[in-house]
């Protein structure tokens, strides 16, 4: 595969759902360009019925789309061979409530060719990396929301796609288990897979994702990086110890004759979430002991 | 007017598989009509009219929809329950119905007509007053009613099972044993017993009758006759009793030794074992 | 760009259906199904009650068959039904089609452990109600030695390929269940249309000894048509020539099974047609 072939390609995709046969359509999606470049972990934003999941869906296979060419690695999605290369995890996954975990992601593995030594081997790992061993042979209809969602990336990797998508993977799980889906996108992202996301919970995107785009009845309204999108690059935080005001006169004074402005002082706050996961501790959380909550506390501008 | 070509794909598909399914019909008509000829010659015609006022539509449907002998069966056994009762004209038509609905057994036929020939009579005496009140005059005539209903009953199972010879032999038992019809109950038998499947015993009895109409000749020739078809290893076919039946008449019309019938069966005793029964 | 095609696979397809089998089987209605038509199988015992004599055989193997066809009609539309639908409700469909999996590995997936199923269901119940006749004719013979004189009078492999038979049938009845769930909407909807659809190919033969006699040509066409369009389902009733103590022809018996074969091949493969047309 060239270098050079984008994981996924978009251009020109609209998808109609029609509602008569005289014509009335509803359209879920116009006229859609997005370019997802290997290795990124990608944002597709937007409120309820923007279009996110049929997007997820055509370039899956699952819909034809309208007009247009939706291509992942460079195969038409409509093509069974593009799904090879490809884990989907989809919102609040439902699984055989009667298999074991283990079970599940070893059905999901024949049925994508793994096979022989190389199965077992491969449904330990990913479980161990889902941080599921302890439960993976309890069945799936035991599981909570949280778990269902490892469970189903467990499944989702277990052929080592290098496309992982992602469908809202915390929307209804606890802050602990958002930071947790989080943290293992990251280290998705270290083992350079290529992820994309849909989310309506923008704070969370916001932590992991490289690029982002929002769409709003179907057509792109803003895409790019995220520190393009949200940081102020005319503008800096500095944070300090409290300081007198004395202190706090000084500073202005010596911004003031280097012609700068100090344009606020304020308190700085933790976020809800991150107070939350300070003090709810859970033991044997994937990917590490404590990796998790630690990711959360890195100051924004240090994001690569 | 404009048709959306997305929203018509549903009707595509739906007339793609309409066709699909039209053709499939079409070339496996070769491999299901012989089939279908043969299980088709085993299931004889319903005639609707008469069931779905006594059925109801719903058991109407699932008689065809093939569960014509189970439908049969529960109604065989509704029969029964009636016939505990002594309802003559409820168990008369619940017989008919069953027969109505699965002509096929001869089961129903043989028993029903049973019940018609040998039950009733006794239960319409039995509502008339009893054996001891009514005269035999009236006896007489429900029993002739009541086998007149049966072998009527019995004919019309004959149109479904030609020449089936345990009908037969049922139409001869009601002329034999109700209607003390010798002569007609002889006739009967003796069609019955040319049949390839009849028992053996339905030519034993038609010599017996007429040995009773006092044919000892007729019934002596036709024992000869009968003898060296019979086989030995099958147990219903008693050519022993027959042999000995063939002495009797030989005693009784003083036939002479030499002239005596000599059997081909080795096992066979030449003469009679044992003075002739009565 | 060139890219290693992904091949029908048989290894697929038969993933889904041992995991459709698995699943078939731990829900409540196929225990449920298979108890009612056990119950009514063992009910035979109540023959005795009437003194049928060797006619008690026959009741026995009606009722057998009866509860066969009856119950596994039942069976194959609603599990049919249900094991379809609930990968469509619970989006694990999703899951699997987002996998290099083909949709007719999924579709006949789906057949073949539905068919399984069946496949059991039958086997228990002619299982069941041969065990019953076998130990009902040995009493009987010991009871009435003339009724017996030529030996038993069932023929106990000619209810195994009544069994056989009734399975293909079902097994086309889930190909058609299957057909019309790829374009349905709803599980209520399929296991309707189904049961009419079952009434239909048990019927259709009606319909193709009344169109000589129909006067209007269109309305002859039209039944004409439907003759053709839907299965003939009385073909395989077989059962009641058991009952009455006729064979069961081998020739017929394999027209009767190459009907079904080739109807489950078409229907199946217009499933897949129709279900790749579908959106999920």
């Amino acid at each position: 595969m060239s270098p050079s072939v984008s994981a996924i390609s978009i251009q020109g995709l609209t998808k109609d759902f029609s509602v008569t046969l005289r014509g009335v359509k509803l359209r879920a999606v116009d006229a859609l360009n997005l370019e997802v470049a290997e290795g990124q972990v990608y944002g597709l934003l937007g409120p309820n019925g923007s279009g996110k999941s049929t997007t997820i869906k055509i370039i899956l296979g699952l819909l034809d789309a309208t007009v247009g060419d939706v291509r992942v690695f460079g195969v038409p999605a409509n093509r069974v061979e593009a799904r090879r290369n490809v884990g989907y995890l989809p919102e609040a996954p439902y699984f055989y409530r009667y298999l074991s975990g283990r079970e599940l992601v070893k059905f999901y593995a024949r049925v994508c060719g793994v096979s022989g030594a190389t199965l077992k081997a491969r449904v330990d790992e990913v479980i161990d990396w889902v941080g599921l061993s302890g439960a993976a042979d309890r069945r799936v209809g035991t599981y909570s929301k949280g778990m269902l969602q490892r469970i189903g990336l467990a499944q989702a990797l277990v052929h080592d796609p290098k496309l992982i998508v992602l469908d809202e993977p915390t929307a209804g799980v606890d802050p602990v288990g958002s930071a947790e889906m989080c943290e293992l996108i990251r280290k998705l992202k270290h083992q350079g897979k290529t992820v994309l996301i849909t989310s309506h919970l923008l704070a969370q995107i916001e932590d992991v994702c490289d690029r982002v785009a929002i769409l709003d009845r179907g057509k792109l309204i803003v895409e790019g990086s995220v520190l393009e999108l949200v940081g102020q690059r005319d503008r800096q935080a500095l944070i300090v110890d409290p300081l007198p005001e004395a202190d706090l006169e000084a500073l202005r004074g010596w911004l003031a004759a280097r012609g700068h402005t100090l344009n606020a002082v304020e308190q700085p706050r933790a976020r809800l979430d991150q107070l939350f996961l300070s003090k709810v501790s859970r033991p044997g959380r994937p990917g590490g002991a404590s990796a998790g909550v630690g990711s959360n506390e890195v100051p924004l501008d240090a994001k690569p | 007017m404009r048709f959306d070509s997305a929203a018509l794909r549903p009707f595509r598909t739906g007339a793609v598989v309409a066709l699909g399914l039209f053709a499939a019909g079409v070339a496996l008509r070769p491999l299901e009509a012989p089939a279908w000829q043969s299980i088709r010659a085993g299931q004889p015609a319903l005639r609707l009219e008469s069931l779905k006022d006594a059925l109801g539509q719903g058991v109407t449907v699932g008689l065809l929809g093939g569960f014509r002998a189970i439908v049969a069966d529960l109604f065989w056994i509704r029969t029964n329950t009636i016939w505990e009762g002594n309802d003559l004209p409820g168990t008369q038509t619940s017989i008919k119905l069953v027969t109505a609905i699965d002509p096929r057994p001869l089961y129903f036929w043989l028993n029903g007509s049973r019940m018609i020939a040998y039950d009733m009579p006794n239960w319409r005496i039995d509502k008339a007053g009893g054996y001891d009140a009514v005269p035999d005059a009236v006896k007489r005539r429900f029993d002739e009613e009541q086998s007149s209903v049966a072998i009527k009953y019995l004919e019309n199972a004959l149109e479904f099972h030609p020449g089936e010879p345990l009908l037969i032999l049922e139409i001869a038992n009601v002329h034999l044993n109700r209607l003390k019809d010798n002569e007609t109950a002889a006739k009967l038998y003796l069609e019955a017993s040319r049949h390839p499947d009849a028992p053996f015993y339905a030519a034993r009895i038609h010599a017996e009758l007429l040995r009773k109409l006092g044919r000892n000749a007729e019934a002596y020739a036709f024992l000869k006759q009968l003898h060296p078809t019979l086989p030995t290893n099958d147990i219903g076919a008693m050519p022993d009793v027959v042999l000995g039946r063939i002495r009797e008449l030989e005693e009784e019309m003083g036939i002479p030794e030499t002239q005596r019938f000599q059997p081909r069966h080795a096992s066979a005793p030449v003469l009679p074992a044992a003075p002739p029964a009565p | 760009m060139s890219v290693a095609s992904v091949p029908f696979s048989f290894s697929r397809l038969s993933l889904i259906a041992g995991n459709t089998f698995l699943e078939a089987v731990r829900q409540k209605l196929f225990n449920f199904l298979l108890l009612l038509a056990v119950g009514l199988v063992a009910s035979a015992q109540f023959f005795r009650e009437f003194n049928f004599g060797s006619s008690e055989l026959k009741f026995i193997s009606d009722f057998g068959f009866g509860a066969l066809i009856f119950f596994g009609s039942a069976l194959t539309i609603a599990t049919t039904a249900q094991l379809f639908f609930s990968e469509i409700e619970n989006r694990t469909a999703l899951t699997l089609l987002a996998k290099p999996l083909w949709r007719a590995e999924f579709v006949f997936g789906k057949f073949l452990g539905v068919f399984a199923v069946i496949g059991v269901f039958c086997a228990l119940t002619i299982g069941l109600m041969m065990a019953l006749l076998w130990h009902r004719e040995g009493q009987l013979m010991d009871i009435r030695p003339e009724d017996f004189a030529n030996g038993r009078l069932i023929a106990y492999g000619d209810l195994v390929v009544v069994g056989v038979l009734q399975w293909l049938k079902f097994g086309v009845l889930a190909a058609i269940v299957l057909l019309i769930a790829s374009f349905s909407n709803t599980n209520l909807f399929t296991v309707v249309t189904g049961f009419f659809v079952l009434v239909i190919c048990h019927l259709q033969y009606l319909a193709r000894d009344a169109w000589g006699n129909v006067d209007n040509p269109l309305v002859g066409l039209v039944v004409r048509v439907l003759g053709f369009v839907f299965p003939n389902f009385q073909l395989f009733n077989l059962a009641d020539q058991i009952g009455q103590g006729a064979g069961v022809s081998p020739i017929v018996a394999l027209q009767v099974a190459g009907y079904a074969v080739a109807y489950i091949g078409v229907i199946g493969g217009l499933a897949v047609y129709s279900f790749r047309n579908r959106e999920i």
